[in-house]
């Protein structure tokens, strides 16, 4: 048990030494920054509520044609100013002295069907805000002559909350922050052995009281415990910034099984590869194809973090075990294969 | 030229040799296999938050096609009960939606209203004669330039465009920015193994034995990036083609991209001390990069600042719109300028002595810029270098910008502008600095000359790249913020000054931490930019 701790002692204090990891923690907080500020940040530019709610924009659209259409009040009901014209003439000469920002032409006379027009400013940026914005009334105005159609269009009432941020927080804020740690923990086992191979250590580490399964124990065995403290941390900091994380316990269990699981699956390439190269490269297309396989198998530790982040009551314990299982038997693999290192 | 392909040649055989064994090449095939799996079934489930919402469904209900929703078959009264405990979010009873009220239940419903929208237009467009289910049919015209005093309107050259409103979305740029994304990604594995055989040379000694014979770090590098480069190239024309997009026009816009990327990757297996190392500035690399590439584009047509990223030419190659040469070369010369960097810096630490010393990483950077700086005169060496890293700068700086916009506005240009003021007057000083570490500067007085010379490159190549810019962006108040708005040549140079000169004097001659220099240099410069922004010089 002694030299077991003295190398998990040791891959800790050169992990602290070469302070290299503070790049993989700044890198986690950039993209759990970036990706949130751009989703929520530039994706909101996107979407039509999120324009008219901010209230800093002001979309005056000119609407020429006969009083009474019901696209005038279903824009109004948007937010959007509407302003008559009796010309298309007119309408656009307010256009150009920036009174309107676009004009609607409505043509006299609809019944059942309707082909109207839309005259927007060649600024792609501008027209194509409008379009998002003016996206909405012209649906409705659809489903209006629709039902003028006799068509019965259900479901049309549906209110609810805009969900995009909820929906980042617990399916990709939450997931990336709990495996990105698992993920460099499998890349640092792999640099961690290879390293001993290729620097001719390993021979000499060998010499001490240590099996090899020792040795390879202890080297994922310190990656996980990074991993773990990186997750501790970035739960800690979400919590500190009010988003509500249920089953927390779980969720450590979880993300400490799967860093468990690159690691040893990381570990069992290099044993077999016996170099840096080729072992990092077939970890991480086996990463790659392990999401894939999860999410056809449905069995996905990002659906279960997500369900466990937001308390569903269908995901427990249990679920968590079946990552147990995963996990030791990935790891009874690598025992029994790990002499190959020595021959 | 001979030296070269022969080092590409050898770089080959050795690639062969690698994953050439009995066993790997079945384990690529398989794992490639399960990608292709992986690719096509995250293809249906690309909308996040895969099974985030339980919805009970009871009636004639059409089955949902989003992979957000977990549903269960449950009859009326059922379908109640597990609302009220909690245990879905939403019931859906025929055409009847039932949600409670608290957050999570209202969310689910707009995810909800998303998909049955969809459902529906299927149902009816089935249903229906097509004129019945899609009675609105929208011309979209375009007004043209504003007419000229006393003339009519001149009409866009645009032809209208007619849309059925609830099929056609509005135009958003992320497919095309997806498409273009899916070029950066070989080039960046492909270069990822360009880093890894450097540094296999370097782990079995065989660099040095390149470096005894008679040809040159240059020929070195060139030889073993060309198989690489010439694939990545070989990659992109593929892609090209696939996508039925114009191969000559798409291997313009991305070469410069892939010289970028290359140089980048050069730097890590020259400053590496140990494997995890790598790993980790690999994993930074891979990042930044593609933060600065695909940021940018994200605002392509909203911002003329997208140009910046050359992901922007791709995203409007795929849309048929046209760029000109500005446009081209406005983020291709900076990548090109920071290869040429790179190897001018490859080719200084491709020494023995260099690669092999295990020292902090601040100490093993500061030692390759004093192998860039220290074969010429000081008061040749410090101008070009502030000159010719103003690419760098204005890269890290757009990382910044993408960095910040999750800050609120107020802290956003504070935070941006501190950021912009610590790259400066790190880039200006560090130079002197090393120099002087070095004993190469000792006198007060060649401190400041060379402090001035620093500042004087620098503001040259900041102006220089404002005029450039400016020639392409027209409405980039956030351009102007960051590269120093003065109109006075002679404010900003004496401000440079100032503040390179304070840094370089109190960490040369006051013997000051040179973070602490740094600091004050760096807290001086911001508020120089928080005036000049707020509109005061």
């Amino acid at each position: 048990m002694i030299p077991f701790l003295a190398v998990v002692k040791k891959e800790l204090w050169s992990v602290y030494r070469d302070r290299t990891i503070l790049i993989a923690v700044l890198i986690q907080l950039f993209i759990a920054s970036f990706s949130s500020g751009l989703l929520l940040g530039v994706l909101s530019l996107y979407d039509a509520d999120t324009i008219m709610q901010s209230g800093s924009v002001q979309i005056k659209i000119g609407l020429v044609g006969p009083a009474g259409n019901p696209l005038e009040a279903l824009m109004q009901e948007s937010g959007l100013q509407v302003f008559p014209y009796a010309t298309l003439a007119e309408a656009q000469s307010a256009f150009y002295q920036n009174q309107v920002n676009a004009v609607v032409l409505i043509p006299p006379g609809i019944q059942n069907t309707a082909e109207i027009k839309l005259y927007l400013p060649d600024s792609d940026a501008i027209s194509s805000i409008i379009r998002m914005v003016i996206q909405g009334p012209l649906k409705k105005y659809e489903n209006v002559l629709r039902g003028q159609n006799g068509i019965d269009v259900r479901y049309t009432d549906l209110k609810g909350k805009p969900s995009t941020s909820f929906e980042f927080v617990y399916s990709v804020l939450l997931p990336m922050l709990m495996f990105f740690p698992a993920f460099v923990a499998g890349s640092m086992s792999i640099d961690s052995f290879t390293e001993e191979l290729e620097n001719n250590t390993m021979q000499t580490l060998l010499s001490a009281p240590l099996s090899v399964n020792g040795m390879i124990g202890a080297k994922i065995v310190s990656a996980v415990i990074i991993s773990n403290f990186q997750c501790m941390a970035w739960l800690a900091l979400m919590q500190l910034n009010g988003i509500v994380i249920q089953n927390v316990g779980w969720i450590l269990l979880l993300a400490l099984i799967v860093a468990g699981l690159t690691s040893t699956a990381a570990m069992l390439g290099a044993v077999f590869l016996k170099d840096r190269e080729r072992s990092q490269f077939i970890y991480s297309l086996m990463l790659l194809a392990a999401t894939g396989v999860g999410t056809l198998l449905n069995l996905s530790p990002i659906t279960t973090i997500s369900r466990l982040g937001i308390g569903d009551y269908y995901t427990n314990g249990w679920n968590v075990a079946l990552f147990g299982v995963l996990l030791a038997g990935l790891t009874l693999l690598l025992l029994k294969t790990s002499r190959r290192v020595i021959v | 030229m001979h030296q070269i392909l022969v080092i590409a040649w050898r770089e080959m055989t050795r690639l062969r040799k690698r994953f050439g064994g009995s066993a790997s090449p079945i384990a690529v095939v398989l794992l490639l296999a399960a990608l292709g799996l992986s690719v096509f079934t995250l293809r249906n489930s690309v909308a996040l938050g895969s099974g985030l919402y339980r919805v009970a469904v009871s009636g004639d209900v059409p089955a949902f096609q989003d992979s957000r929703f977990s549903v269960f078959h449950t009859d009326p009264a059922e379908g109640k009960a597990l609302l009220d405990q909690h245990a879905v979010d939403v019931w859906v009873d025929g055409a009847q939606v039932q949600a409670r009220d608290d957050d999570r239940s209202l969310f689910a419903v707009r995810a909800l209203r998303q998909d049955l929208e969809v459902q529906e237009l299927e149902r009816i467009g089935g249903a229906y004669a097509p004129g019945v289910a899609f009675p609105l049919k929208v011309g979209i015209n375009y007004f043209g330039p504003a007419p000229a005093a006393g003339q009519g309107a001149t009409p866009s050259s645009r032809p209208e465009e007619l849309i059925i409103p609830s099929l056609t979305p509005p135009p958003a740029p992320f497919t095309q920015v997806l498409v273009s994304m899916f070029y950066v990604l070989p080039i960046t594995f492909i270069s990822i193994f360009f880093t890894s055989s450097f540094m296999d040379e370097k782990v079995n000694r065989r660099l040095s034995i390149l470096l005894s014979a008679p040809i040159t770090p240059f020929q070195i590098i060139m030889g073993k990036m060309l198989p690489y480069a010439s694939f990545a190239l070989l990659t992109t024309a593929l892609i090209a083609w696939l996508t039925h997009t114009n191969v000559l026009l798409a291997l313009a816009i991305f070469a410069p991209t892939i010289l970028f990327i290359f140089a980048i990757y050069l730097m890590v297996p020259l400053l590496y001390r140990t494997f995890k190392d790598t790993t980790f500035i690999a994993m930074l690399v891979t990042t930044l990069t593609s933060a600065y590439l695909v940021f940018p584009a994200m605002f392509t047509n909203t911002n003329d600042l997208a140009y910046i990223s050359p992901l922007t030419l791709a995203v409007k190659m795929y849309r048929n719109e046209p760029f000109g040469w500005r446009e081209y070369l406005f983020p291709s010369l900076p990548m090109a300028a920071i290869f040429g960097m790179a190897m001018f810096a490859g080719t200084r630490m491709l020494n023995e002595e260099y690669l092999m010393g295990y020292k902090p990483i601040t100490r093993k950077l500061t030692d390759a810029i004093y192998l860039m700086m220290a074969h010429v005169s000081p008061y040749l060496s410090v101008p070009l270098w502030s000159l010719l890293v103003i690419p760098g700068v204005y890269m890290a700086q757009v990382v910044f910008l993408a960095f910040a916009t999750n800050l609120p506005l107020r802290i956003l240009l504070a935070a941006v502008l501190a950021a912009a003021a610590l790259v400066e007057e790190v880039v200006k000083s560090i130079g002197i600095v090393v120099l002087a570490g070095h004993g190469q500067v000792k006198s007060t007085r060649a401190l400041l000359a060379l402090a001035f010379l620093s500042a004087l490159g620098f503001l040259l190549g900041e102006k220089l790249l404002l005029l450039v810019s400016l020639s392409v962006v027209q409405q980039a108040p956030a351009a102007g913020a960051l590269f120093g708005a003065g109109v006075f040549l002679l404010i900003p140079l004496a401000a440079h000054f100032i503040f390179t000169g304070a840094v370089t004097f109190l960490r040369v001659k006051a013997r000051w931490p040179y973070a602490l220099a740094l600091g004050v240099g760096t807290l001086a410069h911001f508020i120089y930019n928080w005036v000049v922004t707020r509109g005061g010089l």
